[in-house]
């Protein structure tokens, strides 16, 4: 079996970081890859026989043992690697382009197996389940669990010389806080969370968060079902940090939502829906959301509030126990050209750091400030960042303790 | 009543009817017991030991799961009184939904029981194939029928019943009868199962001595019919218990239950130890209130 | 023979059929429904029936959800029913224990239950989530259902009746197989329908066993939700109604019902 060598740290090198991360045993390890050796090693004689002896195009090595390549920052040529012919994808329900997939398996010949999950909790506890991945190759993680990925070995370092298209990405997009450089991640799509509401019902132009503590709109509000976002709001309109670890704000910020939790219909899963039928007439929203909204309701507004609100983006990872990496790297490359990431963004209605693709992208998303906020609106914007243990759980047991 | 004669009270008599002896009887067990048995210790017992391992431990700040100090503090934490009236509604639910279940299942499973005929079966799989559509989807149509411009709120406006519609999804009484109607097959089956057993010349001696068709219902063929009910009790109050995605989606703000908490704990709040631990007293306190009452009803249940 | 049903009770059987179906007359309705999302109808249209028809992501969702669903139900029901049975007929000193075994399942919360397999399978097994494991785990919560349910039955059953059987010649086995089970089959039955909803629906303890290429048809339109319950899904349930329906038309035509229900009702005890 020909081992492919990506250019960087040495074999042994990449193997002494990866059991650091794994926290295994020398001995264990080496009977893991034993035992995946001789399966990977049948299956690639298996392939061989099929291709009538040719060499055949092997994964790079086994899980246990990936070797991370660091960017190369000067091109020596690499040769273009033999992608493998599948790919296993994890991501959100029509989260890409209408006919993305069926573009990428005619370029490059690759079948693309999309698999999804109903919510980020199932997303995150897969990918985590073995430490590697959970079998996939690409996954669309929020960009807070950057470090934790990164941490502990979740995702694979990125080979920037198999995704030229990097460069497409806006100059504020190259070097995020939470990954440096882009060494594990490629930022995605960007949202804001807002509220939108039905004009025929409320005829005003809303544009602070008091509009979802207003009794006038009594039993015809929802809040996002999502404790960091629910806290976040209150937290604005309290002019707090949503990222607060002070047990003292915390306790306003639950005083706050206990406030509004009356003059709430419900706390929704699908604040589409419910707005669109006309259960609620104004909703706590996330940006894409909103254009949805405006499919089977065209006069919906929304509006980014002036106290603030939460900015969020999430990224294209090339998990550590990828199977077909090669592939999941072209795959990435793929939804960075112009062309592709313009059609994505069209279909889902979600803004993306592509600067090549904006010429393509259609005005109502592009020029509307509510989608495409300019950069100083942008700089007011505040992420949702992780929050360890024990921190977690002072947000945790409020929440619970104001649902019950 | 020949029903109630079990194999206990007759000695000589071994579980499969024959006297053939102890030996048998232990084949016998070990051919019908076991497998099921061994099943479930190994692909639920065990799984489950190992998060009553987990509900000891911790989540530290690098997000995973440490026992390095296992103690029994989140089963302190669990018992937080804010989250009463989250269980005390679960109860509420599950036992509402389970007594109209029973009470509305009853008289179908005796209607298909004595008059379906040869239709028997047929009418039990039509009372099924609603479930074999997919749960959400059902749950979507109920939101289309019942909310503010729903189907039946439009009825009611349109034939001048009343002027503006009332809200009936997000409020409790939505969420009842939800969950009813996602509970119903499972009582509508066992009690037929059990109906359709019964003798109807007891019934009709029954009818005789006590004179009325009510007395015979209630000294017969209710008593007759017992393990039915329990049954169909049994499984329809303890998954009810468990239901939280029926409160969450035809519920409002006060109808979370404690498994949707449980959930959040796991989700949200990223706390495998917690949840299992909270988990786990609500298992503890549905065990013990179930065994309890199935005790009391063992003088009228067979076995 | 039977009395003559009473009229109220007639109409009120007929009153809950017409309940239980309301929520699929209107899914099938919607099917319909020009809409993108599924609240407000904009006209009528079959493009939805089309586009499931290219989309073989629902599809495979849908095969995979089958033959979990056939194996969950076999499996659970033969462990299900051998379980019930025994409880009911063998008197042991353990029989409260495994009573209670058999309630735990059907008590744990599902996200326990499905983390505590997702944690077995990873780390004692290395394994990643397969079709495979999802039917093991689809077992393990549809026996305690179809256990009671035949234990019900059973419990009424008078074992004297296999007696008389052995005592006019039969072997035990025989006794057991052309007795006991037809008077069992309607409560076996049961519970296997019961197993066939449970593992058709199960959404929580799947997502948690599924692996690449292994995704179910509720997880999948779970996960639609974000972008609302689109009509495709709609198409696909309508059409397993029908399917199903037409079966069971079928099969009544062939008389298979008049035979199973011929030995429900051909109760020997009922003299």
């Amino acid at each position: 079996m020909t081992e492919r060598n990506l250019p960087g740290i040495s074999f042994t090198e990449a193997l002494e970081q990866r059991l650091d991360q794994a926290n295994w045993s020398r001995r264990e390890f080496l009977a893991r890859v034993a035992a995946f050796g001789a399966a990977t090693a049948l299956s690639q004689l298996l392939i061989a026989c099929g291709q009538g002896g040719a060499s055949p195009t092997a994964p790079p090595a086994t899980p246990a043992a990936t070797t991370t390549a660091v960017a190369t920052p000067t091109a020596a040529p690499t040769p273009v690697p033999t992608p493998e012919k599948e790919l296993f994808v994890y991501n959100w329900d029509g989260y890409i382009g209408e006919k993305t997939v069926e573009q990428f398996h005619d370029k490059y010949g690759i079948t693309v197996k999309y698999d999804l999950f109903p919510d980020e909790a199932t997303q995150i506890t897969t990918l985590k389940k073995d430490g590697k991945g959970g079998g996939y190759d690409v996954s669309y993680p929020a960009s807070t669990w950057m470090p934790d990925f990164t941490q502990n070995g979740i995702v694979r370092q990125l080979d920037h010389s198999l995704i030229p298209n990097l460069k497409n990405l806006s100059a504020a997009w190259q070097n995020p806080g939470y990954d440096p450089n882009n060494q594990y991640s490629v930022p995605n799509y960007w949202w804001t969370t807002g509220f939108a509401w039905d004009p025929r019902k409320i005829n005003k132009d809303l544009t602070s968060w008091d509009a979802l503590w207003d009794s006038a709109y009594d039993n015809h509000m929802s809040m996002l079902d999502d404790m960091r976002e629910c806290f976040g709001a209150a937290a604005f309109r309290l002019h707090l940090s949503p990222n607060t670890k002070d047990t003292g704000e915390l306790d306003q910020i639950l005083t706050m939502l206990e406030q509004q939790k009356p003059l709430l219909r419900l706390y929704t899963q699908d604040d589409i829906s419910d707005l669109t039928s006309g259960t609620v007439w104004l909703t706590h929203a996330w940006s894409g959301d909103w254009v949805q909204m405006t499919y089977d309701k065209p006069k919906t507004k929304y509006v980014i509030p002036a106290e603030g609100a939460v900015k969020g983006n999430d990224v294209m990872v090339v998990l550590s126990g990828a199977p077909h990496p090669i592939a999941a790297h072209l795959w990435i490359d793929f939804n960075l050209d112009a062309d592709v990431s313009a059609a994505n963004t069209n279909y889902i209605g979600y803004m993306g750091p592509n600067d090549a693709a904006l010429p393509k992208i259609e005005g109502y998303i592009k020029d509307d400030p509510r989608l495409n906020p300019p950069p100083e609106v942008l700089a007011e914007l505040i992420e949702l960042e992780y929050l360890p243990q024990p921190d977690l759980d002072q947000y945790t047991n409020r929440w619970t303790a104001l649902r019950a | 009543m020949t029903a109630s004669a079990t194999p206990a009270d007759q000695p000589g008599v071994s579980a499969l009817g024959n006297t053939r002896g102890p030996i048998a009887d232990r084949v016998a067990a070990g051919i019908f017991l076991l497998p099921g048995v061994v099943w479930l210790v190994v692909l639920f017992l065990l799984p489950l030991g190992i998060m009553a391992v987990i509900s000891l431990g911790a989540v530290d700040p690098g997000g995973h799961v440490t026992l390095t100090s296992p103690s029994l503090d989140n089963y302190g934490q669990a018992f937080r009184p804010e989250y009463l009236p989250a269980f005390i509604r679960s109860l509420y639910y599950a036992g509402a939904a389970t007594v109209l279940s029973l009470a509305i299942g009853y008289p179908v499973a005796y209607w298909i029981s004595r008059h379906g005929g040869r239709r028997k079966i047929l009418l039990l799989i039509l009372v099924m194939l609603p479930f074999w559509t997919s749960w959400l989807i059902r749950t979507y149509a109920w939101m289309i029928i019942l909310r503010d411009n729903g189907i039946v709120n439009s009825l009611l406006v349109d034939t001048g019943v009343i002027d503006d519609p009332i809200p009936i999804l997000n409020t409790d009484f939505a969420v009842i009868l939800g969950m009813t109607y996602g509970f119903l097959p499972y009582a509508i089956l066992p009690l037929f199962v059990s109906i359709d057993r019964l003798d109807e010349s007891l019934v009709q001696a029954g009818r005789d001595l006590y004179a009325s068709g009510r007395g015979a219902f209630l000294h017969v063929t209710l008593p007759l019919t017992m393990p039915g009910i329990v049954a169909a009790a049994l499984l329809t109050f303890i998954p009810a218990l468990g239901d939280f995605v029926t409160p969450d989606l035809l519920g409002g703000t006060d109808t979370t239950t404690i498994a949707k908490l449980i959930q959040v704990i796991f989700t949200s709040g990223r706390d495998w130890p917690y949840g299992s631990a909270l988990g786990f007293l609500l298992m503890a306190v549905t065990i013990a209130g179930t065994l309890l009452a199935l005790r009391s009803l063992r003088r009228e249940v067979i076995g | 023979m039977t009395s003559r049903p009473s009229r109220w009770l007639t109409a009120f059987t007929l009153a809950v059929y017409v309940v239980l179906f309301a929520p699929i007359v209107v899914l099938i309705v919607f099917s319909f429904n020009q809409s993108r999302r599924n609240f407000v109808w904009l006209g009528f249209t079959t493009d939805w029936y089309g586009k499931l028809a290219g989309n073989q992501q629902i599809l495979d969702a849908l095969w995979v959800t089958m033959q979990v669903a056939i194996v969950a139900v076999v499996g659970s029901t033969i462990l299900g029913s051998l379980l019930g049975l025994g409880l009911a007929r063998i008197r042991f000193r353990g029989s409260g224990a495994v009573q209670t075994l058999l309630l735990l399942p059907m008590i744990t919360p599902e996200v326990v239950m499905g983390i505590s397999l997702l944690v077995f399978f990873t780390q004692l097994f290395s394994l990643n989530g397969s079709i495979g494991q999802i039917m093991l785990a689809h077992i393990t919560f549809c026996i305690s259902y179809v256990a009671i349910t035949v234990r019900a039955r059973a419990a009424s059953l008078d074992p004297r009746l296999e007696e008389a059987a052995r005592d006019l010649g039969a072997s035990a086995f025989g006794a057991f197989r052309h007795v006991t089970l037809p008077l069992l089959a309607p409560a076996i039955a049961a519970g296997a329908m019961l197993a066939f909803a449970l593992s058709f629906d199960d959404l929580i303890v799947t997502s948690f066993n599924a692996g690449v290429g292994s995704t179910t048809l509720p997880i999948q339109i779970y996960s639609s939700i974000k972008f609302g319950v689109t009509p495709q899904i709609n198409a696909i349930s309508t059409i397993i109604v029908a399917v199903v329906s037409v079966a069971l038309l079928v099969a009544w035509r062939l008389g298979a019902f008049r035979s199973a229900a011929r030995a429900v009702i051909a109760d020997p005890d009922a003299a």
